[in-house]
């Protein structure tokens, strides 16, 4: 039992309050994750059983669904329909981690740079790079396009994880250099004192204590790269089209195939709700550490 | 090959027996009839190669833009037939609808000579033509040497034959003597009526023959029927609700999107009072009858209701109707079909059509190479082979809609259809003005006519406020 005198009392909530907050956070986590218990719901029934007027929550579940998506064939009435789904998803998993890898190797250092070390026209270049956010994408996917296929690189991985980085870069080199902000320089400068290069006072000092903060900024990267949509429609083939792309073909001129749609959003959303709950702890600080300081 | 079997196949080959005839006696002798069309459909196509060099461009490849559709679907599983009848090698993108267009336009504007052909709509043609995106095709069809004798061109319903050819030039006449065939028909769509059978009997109705009547017979089935809506048409803020039934309908009252005037300049046609008398009915059916969601209402929200039994009709795209009577949708087998003139004095319907068509990327480096395929894809047997095995329905073949194999097909699953489509067919046409600004002046419209449903404006004060608009945006582009 709280003691209720001295300063414990500025913290008392009444039992009625408490009830009354309790309700309302249960409200808004109603409200928030109904649709995602919906469309988890959808994704174990047929389209017949979802289709039914007025919806019902009783029905027998399958698992026709994802067992369409993962061997890559549909058999209905209608006769059987191929997808393609693994592919697009195996194409998320290789652009987002490949752009994201791309992005910490290149951003990391030069937001360590931009942070540490004032040079003429640092702000400059750091604002450029923050501006290719502004940028609409359409504004800038022409013009690539027609680059891209004088290089060789249009429908290319390599190519479109380059693309990517204009999603990736800014982001990270703009949160991260804001952590590396935030470290007192004095740690590194007696590091330096000590006899340790340059390169091993980043690697050894001001990488490690920078940790949350990369790993927060890698985190959202990977996230605005999974839900990337329009650049590999417009610069690849459909060989190489992401689950935002891929879960589109399920909407066809002969009909909606709900079921395999909640199943594919379920199934491309794991990979990301996976690591942002395995790296929460690291989100939540290195955001609020990283913007705090100015 | 047995020799009964073979005699069989010869005699077809010499055009003594039918394909019908081919196919009847070959099940006589214990093949399936599966069977019998893969046999049928590879004897055409050796057939095909005795009257052209259809080998001429051997060893070349072919790459193709495809949405993901039936058409495509029925084109990939003949697709073997072609690469053995040409030599040349065929790869395909598939996109899904929903971006297909986008990637289209991508994929032209940036001059990318990745695609060699692509399939497009007759109304994008009226965008990517004038761009200098594609190619005239009437240079490859009058060619003898380079289009098969077999290809029978004049075999093309005329209507949808002429709604892909333009001069270019705004409001121009589709299908004029100076115009550019910027696409080849591949598979079309009439708008009609569809609906479900088995609940127009329980409250007693017939389909409606004309406007009021449809207005009458949704407000019964909306009021009769439990958990049921009366009718449904598309509703979204797009120029893809303007161009179904809602056009059909306008245009059976010999009502027109704009008017041409004698030195060329066009100016909106909205705001006429047989105009404003048709829109007040339609506005007043959606608001009675139509679904409650009708102001998101796309192709696929529709068909969906229509399959799932929510509605009990719908004015769209016959083959929309088609394909809900069919697959595992829980309606299917209980739609019927009719032909719909909403004018009580018009002679017939007069549907406004969309056409699947393909259509030459003016970026191909081979033409020639693509204008074999094009050929093939849009020709006679392969026409015949996607309407009777597959979905490749409506097809845009006189020859095709002559078949008893397609006829037979259709007449047993799907009551009404063949009637429909003939009925219809005379009348069916593009009923726009082709013109530049289409999409952004029928978006418009659309983003009116949800207005009016509403009642955020009165039907008269909506269409003269639309009309207007378009006036002003026809004039800014030099148009009007």
């Amino acid at each position: 039992m709280r003691d209720k005198r001295g300063p414990h009392v500025m913290n008392h909530t009444s039992p009625i309050e408490r009830i009354l907050r309790g309700a309302a956070l249960t409200i808004v986590v109603l409200f928030f994750m109904f649709p995602i218990f919906w469309i988890l719901l959808m994704s174990v029934q047929t389209n017949e059983t979802i289709l039914r007027s007025p919806p019902s929550m009783v029905f027998t579940p399958t698992l026709q669904n994802y067992q369409a998506l993962i061997t890559g064939r549909l058999e209905t009435q209608a006769g059987s329909l191929d997808i393609e789904f693994m592919q697009n998803l195996w194409n998320s998993v290789i652009l987002s981690v490949g752009s994201v890898a791309l992005a910490l190797v290149l951003g990391v250092p030069a937001a360590y740079a931009f942070a540490r070390h004032k040079f003429r026209g640092s702000e400059d270049i750091a604002f450029t790079l923050l501006s290719f956010r502004f940028a609409p994408p359409l504004l800038v996917l022409l013009p690539l396009t027609m680059y891209f296929q004088e290089l060789g690189l249009a429908d290319t991985y390599v190519g479109l994880i380059w693309v990517y980085q204009l999603i990736c870069l800014p982001l990270i080199l703009w949160i991260v250099r804001g952590y590396f902000e935030d470290i007192s320089p004095d740690v590194e400068h007696a590091y330096r004192i000590a006899g340790h290069s340059w390169l091993s006072t980043f690697r050894k000092i001001a990488l490690p204590l920078a940790g949350p903060g990369i790993a927060a900024a890698g985190l959202l990267a990977f996230i605005f790269a999974w839900n990337n949509f329009i650049f590999a429609l417009v610069l690849a083939s459909a060989d190489k089209q992401p689950v935002t792309v891929g879960a589109l073909n399920f909407i066809t001129a002969s009909g909606i195939q709900y079921g395999q749609i909640a199943a594919a959003v379920i199934m491309s959303i794991a990979p990301t709700l996976a690591l942002a709950l395995y790296a929460q702890r690291y989100l939540v600080e290195g955001l609020s550490l990283g913007a705090v300081k100015g | 090959m047995y020799e009964k079997e073979k005699g069989l196949v010869d005699a077809f080959r010499r055009g003594q027996l039918s394909r019908r005839g081919l196919i009847k006696s070959l099940g006589a002798l214990g093949v399936s009839a599966g069977t019998a069309g893969v046999l049928v459909n590879m004897v055409s196509t050796q057939a095909m190669a005795a009257d052209f060099d259809w080998m001429k461009h051997k060893g070349k490849s072919v790459k193709l833009l495809l949405n993901k559709h039936p058409y495509a679907d029925a084109m990939i599983a003949n697709l073997e037939n072609f690469k053995k009848l040409t030599g040349i090698d065929v790869t395909y993108d598939i996109f899904p609808e929903d971006v297909y267009f986008d990637k289209v336009t991508a994929a032209l504007s940036s001059r990318s000579s990745e695609y060699d052909a692509f399939m497009t709509g007759a109304y994008m043609t009226w965008t990517y033509g004038p761009a200098g995106w594609i190619t005239d095709l009437n240079e490859w069809i009058n060619d003898s040497d380079k289009t098969s004798p077999t290809y029978d061109w004049d075999d093309m319903l005329p209507g949808v034959r002429a709604s892909c050819a333009w001069n270019g030039k705004p409001g121009g006449a589709l299908g004029s003597d100076d115009a550019k065939q910027w696409c080849i028909p591949w598979g079309y769509e009439q708008n009609n009526l569809a609906y479900n059978a088995s609940m127009f009997d329980k409250i007693g109705a017939q389909a409606p023959t004309n406007m009021g009547e449809m207005v009458e017979v949704a407000a019964k089935a909306q009021k009769d029927l439990d958990g049921v809506y009366g009718i449904g048409v598309r509703g979204s803020r797009s120029w893809a609700t303007i161009h179904p039934g809602f056009l059909s309908g306008y245009a059976n009252f010999e009502e027109k999107d704009l008017n041409i005037a004698d030195d060329g300049k066009l100016s909106a046609a909205m705001n006429t009072d047989g105009s404003k008398a048709f829109h007040a009915d339609w506005v007043k059916m959606i608001q009675d009858s139509g679904a409650s969601d009708w102001s998101s209402h796309t192709w696929y929200q529709v068909g969906t209701d229509l399959g799932a039994g929510k509605s009990a009709m719908i004015y769209d795209a016959d083959i929309l109707g088609y394909f809900m009577n069919g697959g595992d949708n829980a309606m299917a087998g209980e739609l019927a079909f009719a032909p719909f003139a909403a004018n009580p004095d018009a002679e017939s319907p007069t549907p406004n059509i969309w056409i699947w068509s393909l259509a030459m990327s003016n970026f191909s480096k081979d033409k020639d190479a693509a204008w074999y395929f094009m050929q093939w894809a849009s020709g006679p047997e392969h026409g015949l082979f996607g309407a009777a095995e597959m979905d490749f329905v409506n097809p845009v073949r006189k020859s095709v809609w002559e078949s008893d194999v397609f006829v037979d097909r259709l007449n047993s699953g799907y009551p009404g259809y063949v009637e429909m489509h003939d009925l219809s067919a005379p009348g069916a046409s593009i009923k726009f003005t082709a013109q530049p600004l289409f999409f952004d002046l029928t978006t418009e419209w659309a983003s009116s006519l949800q207005k009016m449903v509403a009642n955020e404006v009165p039907v008269d004060e909506g269409l003269d406020q639309l009309a207007e608009s378009v006036n002003r945006q026809l004039k800014d582009a030099g148009l009007g």
